[in-house]
């Protein structure tokens, strides 16, 4: 370990003449900042004992400062950002300082600066302040620093690099400044999405994980950074980056998963009549499942489980009830339900087997009530989901065959499917190519229904 | 501007914004206009240094153009933003070798290109990602240059150069925006003094394939 960071450090700094900063060491080599504040140190002092001036630092000095003339405390009390900073050359002293807690205006205000200075401004930035609360290495570099500014670059590299490490994890490792109480945001109950369901759940995770972090860099830069603004403003955003990426991983994973969830609670939706909790819910199982499995995510993922068994049966349960219906519905409702199922190929085709079973066996099998309730159920999931805009165009188009409930049923089935965009669909649609000729008819229908696609596809 | 095909354009395009960052960094790591001059802006992903006088950005915008029209013509060979004394006496070179880029006739200067590998693949022309990593990557260095290098006499003048290919018609036409310079033994710019090289970096993202240096003269006063 020792002999490691010597070696790292003379191939970074001496052989590759980058800039390293102690957070950047502590990272490469998974050790807390302070010991890589000791490390920069001692590297220091050693080289520049075998050659003098062949590694240059920059240090970080905390405290309160001297009562300054008042040419150069309007650097100190109107700093906001690093430009006005670096504009004042009279000073020599390269700085950015910002105050950071300020008492009552009336007294006079105590100001804590923490100041960057490169070494061979170091013994006079010292005599500016009154009392030092710490001063620490910040930086090693081979040439000297011409522009402070390029520190930033130390940052915005960890910020790549070590996008996969968990901060909540990582943090005791490295020793960032952690809110005790912070934690990640788990499900969100937010509004219905676009099209895509992983772009709203990456969204969602960004804004619970910048805002968790946030905290940790705001400390952070209070405390010993670069009070450039560009700084932390540029670390906060980098950090905001890391858990997107971090959280896109496991996604694509649970994508799949979730789609089957959100289907089979659409179709719950249609047997039910409750349709938002259970989609809202399958959704956030989606953003749920995030690396920092919480008990709260699991509780969650777990329900929208329990859901998905219930929903899947009382799924096929209805489409075999509906299935057996013979004309005098209105065949939105019918459509309404198979255009459930569209979402699921596969439970499509198990369906499929039991309508003809189970229309052999039975009559007609009237359920207006059922229905009907369906139907204003059925209007507000096209409403919510984008998806679904598919169905509505599906409903507006109405094939009405009332004459043989079988086949209608087969028709229907069609027809949704050409409303859905995969083209997988249009397979289900080659199933009723094998009975009569109302099949045929059925075919006609679904090209108008081709139509209607085409025309989906050209307001996508 | 990822979805657009890649042409010559494209490629020279991203050179001549790369040219521009280059010439603001150098003006203000070799403090040619005063430091207070410069306001931080920020450019692929770093903060780097932008002049603020109006002239100035004007200047090197109206230079870095002219250089864009001899490399849509394909006859540059290297550009370089050379640093002059008071005298006249070139001190340093910054040099940028752009003799590597595809060539393509007139006609061709909108067609996209292609990349095969040996395999087969394609492979993209100008991957943005790689070609900003390195693009960052030149700049800082080219940022800590100043260190290295002797520091410049007072008064210290800049100008850009562009050497031309070996069968490359010299721009005489009228504007004129170059003014040609002669140099003993067909050399470059400056090449009579002993010269010291520093390496900077090499680009290679894609089809943009770009080296860069330091020449400083020794014999420099």
């Amino acid at each position: 370990m020792a002999q490691d960071y010597a070696e790292y450090l003379a191939i970074n700094v001496l052989n590759e003449q980058q800039l390293i900063s102690y957070r950047s060491l502590s990272r490469a080599l998974k050790v807390h900042v302070n010991l890589a504040k000791q490390m920069l140190y001692e590297f220091h002092r050693k080289q520049n004992a075998k050659k003098p001036g062949s590694v240059h630092a920059t240090y970080l000095i905390t405290g309160i400062r001297r009562e300054q003339t008042p040419a150069q405390t309007n650097g100190v009390h109107s700093q906001k950002d690093g430009e006005d900073t670096v504009m004042q050359s009279s000073p020599p002293l390269p700085e950015s300082s910002a105050p950071v807690p300020e008492e009552s205006a009336e007294e006079p205000v105590v100001v804590r600066s923490v100041l960057l200075v490169k070494e061979e401004h170091l013994a006079q930035a010292k005599t500016t302040f009154e009392s030092i609360t710490g001063i620490h290495i910040y930086s090693l570099q081979a040439n000297g620093l011409n522009d402070v500014q390029s520190l930033t670059e130390c940052n915005r590299k960890i910020a790549v690099d070590y996008a996969s490490e968990d901060p909540l994890v990582a943090w005791k490792q490295y020793g960032t400044i952690q809110n005790p109480n912070v934690k990640r945001r788990t499900a969100r109950k937010g509004p219905p999405p676009a099209a895509p369901v992983t772009k709203p759940a990456e969204v969602k995770l960004k804004q619970p994980a910048p805002a968790a972090k946030s905290t940790v860099p705001e400390k952070q830069a209070s405390k010993d950074s670069n009070t450039n603004s560009q700084d932390s403003t540029t670390a906060a955003s980098k950090r905001a980056s890391k858990p997107p990426s971090a959280k896109a991983t496991p996604e694509p994973t649970k994508k799949p998963a979730a789609v089957k969830r959100q289907d089979s609670n659409i179709f719950m939706s249609f047997a039910k009549g409750k349709t938002k909790p259970q989609k809202e819910e399958s959704q956030s199982s989606v953003e749920a499942a995030t690396p920092a499995a919480e008990p709260e995510d699991e509780t969650m993922a777990g329900f929208s489980d329990e859901e998905d068994d219930a929903a899947e049966e009382g799924a096929v349960a209805d489409v075999g009830e509906v299935a057996n219906e013979p004309e005098g519905k209105s065949k939105r409702q019918r459509e309404a339900e198979l255009e459930a199922m569209m979402d699921q190929e596969d439970e499509v085709m198990e369906d499929a087997s039991p309508e003809k079973s189970a229309d052999g066996d039975e009559g007609a099998i009237d359920k207006p009530n059922s229905q009907h309730p369906q139907q204003p159920a059925k209007d507000t999931i096209i409403v919510e989901n984008g998806r679904r805009r598919g169905r509505r165009r599906v409903m507006k188009k109405k094939t009405v065959k009332d004459e043989d409930g079988y086949l209608v049923t087969k028709e229907e089935q069609a027809w949704e499917s050409f409303s859905e965009e995969e083209p997988p669909p249009k397979k289900i649609k080659a199933q009723p190519a094998a009975s009569t000729n109302k099949s045929a008819a059925a075919k006609k229908d679904g090209k108008p229904g081709q139509g209607n696609i085409m025309s989906f596809f050209g307001k996508k | 501007m990822s979805t657009e095909a890649t042409t010559l354009r494209v490629i020279i395009a991203a050179f001549t914004d790369f040219l521009t960052v280059a010439i603001h960094t150098i003006l203000y790591e070799r403090a040619i206009y005063p430091p207070t001059s410069f306001l931080s802006a920020r450019k692929y992903n770093l903060s780097v240094r932008q002049n603020r006088h109006p002239k100035v950005c004007e200047w090197i915008n109206d230079a870095v153009s002219a250089v864009e029209t001899e490399l849509l013509k394909g006859v540059v060979g290297r550009v370089a933003i050379v640093i002059y004394t008071k005298d006249n006496h070139p001190v340093e070179r910054f040099m940028l070798d752009v003799s590597r880029f595809p060539t393509v006739a007139l006609a061709d200067l909108d067609t996209p290109l292609e990349r095969t590998a040996a395999n087969g693949d394609r492979l993209p022309i100008l991957p943005r990602i790689d070609m900003e990593e390195q693009f960052r990557a030149t700049l800082s260095r080219l940022a800590s240059c100043s260190s290295t290098l002797k520091p410049l006499p007072e008064g210290c003048v800049f100008n850009i150069a562009v050497e031309l290919k070996q069968d490359g018609q010299p721009p005489l036409n009228h504007p004129q925006p170059w003014m040609p310079v002669q140099s003993a033994k067909g050399d470059a710019v400056g090449g009579q003094l002993q010269k010291k090289a520093v390496p900077v970096r090499s680009i290679a993202a894609g089809e943009l394939l770009l080296e860069c240096w330091i020449e400083e003269a020794d014999g420099a006063s």
